[in-house]
């Protein structure tokens, strides 16, 4: 495979052309490295090396363009998510990118995009390899929910992503994201989904207390969804594709979902002992711990499992997208969650597995 | 040759051990990995597909005559997976209406039938779960 720098010209020429228009005072911009990285299924992601002047002499940056594909994993706005990075950026210690420009105009690149600053050093972690990240499990888990608690704590009245979405009420948390992904469900399912339904029946029968705050739910965050040095630190919080306000469990429910840690029960997310995990979360969030509550929300995960792999599926099965990830997801994936969910709600009714 | 689990099995290990290597550091790599992982899976579900239909019809078919709808019996005309999977899906429809009914009733007869409902939708969903791909020594 020979070693191309720019694995895509005509849409480098184009980005430089507006990265220079963008960034003050830069000029004779270039664009000497553009890959496209895999992963991305829910934007085009590249990774761009920028060379440019300003007044005080030639400069390179590392940037990250996320540019909107005809169809993805997750169906939102890409100024939602621009606005979860502005608001995370540079709070309480989380190492969420920068970001640099939003542009929801097709005329530029073809398409909506956004760009962030890259965050160099970073290494990713596949969620069903997690024991590569050996011998830095703990202090990695360690990191992973110190970062989820403090996403929960940051204040979002006034925020970014207060201007961009909608704030509902600390007892309607539960209902909009249970509507929103039952509505995506039958939206996109290709077959009957009798576990799918069960779940949004009972789910809507036992709601969960409200919310005790309304914070920065991530969507996603998850092992896969961030980069770590190496070294035992996470250094980069990724794909906010998802983000909203909403009660905090909905993120600590996703992130210790089963799916994301190798069948490792014993350890949250695979990483470190419950009990160690939830307590750096509560710190880091002031957020108390209720079993009731959380188990709502650990249910949900796996519906909400459900609703995005039937949309990936749907999507590859329409030829919207011919990402292969996205049958993979509509299949294996989908089939784990639905083993998990059905298990549990059968456990429920009184069955004996 | 026709065996399409075993053709599928070798494209499946030939996509993820000899092309995807030489397609290190490009997107199309990436595709590569995914596309022999899913031939795999494809080949143990050629096998499996038509099996786990008739099992599932077999299974919805007895749950509604439990619940006075029909007559339990299969009467499978056509064992195309398109066909087989229409039939399913039919009768899944079916069964989705019949637990929310039984589920707003009070009654042992309603509990004991929903109890069965869940053991047919955790059994289906096990028997649909893919096995891990393995590539170990099938890359020549």
């Amino acid at each position: 495979m020979p070693d191309q720098a720019i694995d895509n010209p005509e849409l480098a020429e184009k980005f430089a052309a507006y990265a220079e228009a963008h960034m003050p005072g830069a000029r004779n911009l270039r664009v000497m490295q553009m890959h496209r990285i895999h992963g991305g299924a829910s934007r085009q992601t590249y990774s761009v090396d920028l060379a440019y002047e300003d007044a005080t002499g030639p400069k390179t940056k590392g940037v990250i363009l996320r540019r909107d594909p005809p169809d993805s994993l997750i169906d939102t706005e890409r100024r939602i998510e621009f606005a979860a990075i502005r608001t995370a950026h540079g709070k309480a210690g989380i190492p969420a990118p920068e970001a640099l420009f939003l542009e929801t105009d097709e005329g530029p690149l073809g398409a909506p995009f956004f760009v962030m600053g890259r965050i160099e050093g970073g290494l990713a972690l596949n969620p069903f390899q997690i024991d590569a990240v050996e011998p830095h499990r703990a202090d990695v888990g360690r990191d992973f929910f110190r970062h989820l608690g403090s996403i929960a704590s940051l204040d979002i009245e006034g925020s970014p992503i207060a201007e961009e979405t909608d704030t509902p009420p600390a007892d309607q948390c539960w209902k909009r994201e249970l509507d929103y992904w039952a509505n995506e469900i039958r939206t996109n399912a290709r077959e009957p989904q009798p576990v799918a339904e069960a779940a949004i029946r009972y789910l809507s029968a036992n709601p969960p207390p409200p919310a005790q705050k309304l914070s920065l739910v991530h969507g996603d965050f998850r092992s896969g969804n961030f980069l770590h040095d190496g070294a035992g630190r996470i250094n980069a919080i990724l794909d906010w594709e998802m983000a909203h306000i909403g009660d905090p469990y909905e993120d600590l429910a996703w992130a210790t979902d089963l799916l994301w840690c190798g069948n490792d029960q014993e350890r949250a997310a695979g990483f470190i002992p419950w009990p160690e995990a939830i307590g750096i979360w509560q710190e880091a969030s002031g957020c108390s711990f209720d079993p009731e509550a959380f188990e709502w929300w650990s249910l949900f995960a796996h519906l909400k499992g459900l609703g995005i792999w039937l949309s990936s599926a749907r999507a590859y099965a329409d030829a919207k997208n011919d990402d292969p990830i996205l049958a993979w997801s509509g299949w294996f994936t989908h089939a784990a969650h639905e083993l998990m969910l059905a298990g549990r709600l059968a456990s429920k009714h009184g069955v004996k597995l | 040759m026709s065996d399409a689990g075993m053709i599928l099995q070798r494209l499946g290990a030939t996509l993820v051990n000899d092309v995807a290597p030489k397609l290190e550091g490009d997107y199309s790599g990436g595709h590569a990995s995914m596309a022999g992982i899913m031939a795999v899976m494809a080949g143990e579900m050629w096998d499996k597909e038509a099996d786990l239909l008739v099992g599932e019809i077999t299974r919805l078919k007895a749950l509604l005559a439990a619940a006075g709808i029909g007559d339990g019996e299969p009467r499978i005309e056509s064992f195309r997976i398109s066909d087989l999977k229409a039939m399913r899906n039919g009768l899944a429809e079916q069964l989705i209406e019949l637990q929310a009914s039984i589920e707003g009733k009070d009654d042992e007869e309603a509990r004991a039938l929903n109890q069965q409902v869940w053991s047919h939708l955790v059994a289906t969903a096990a028997a649909r779960m893919p096995s891990p791909p393995s590539f170990g020594d099938t890359d020549t």
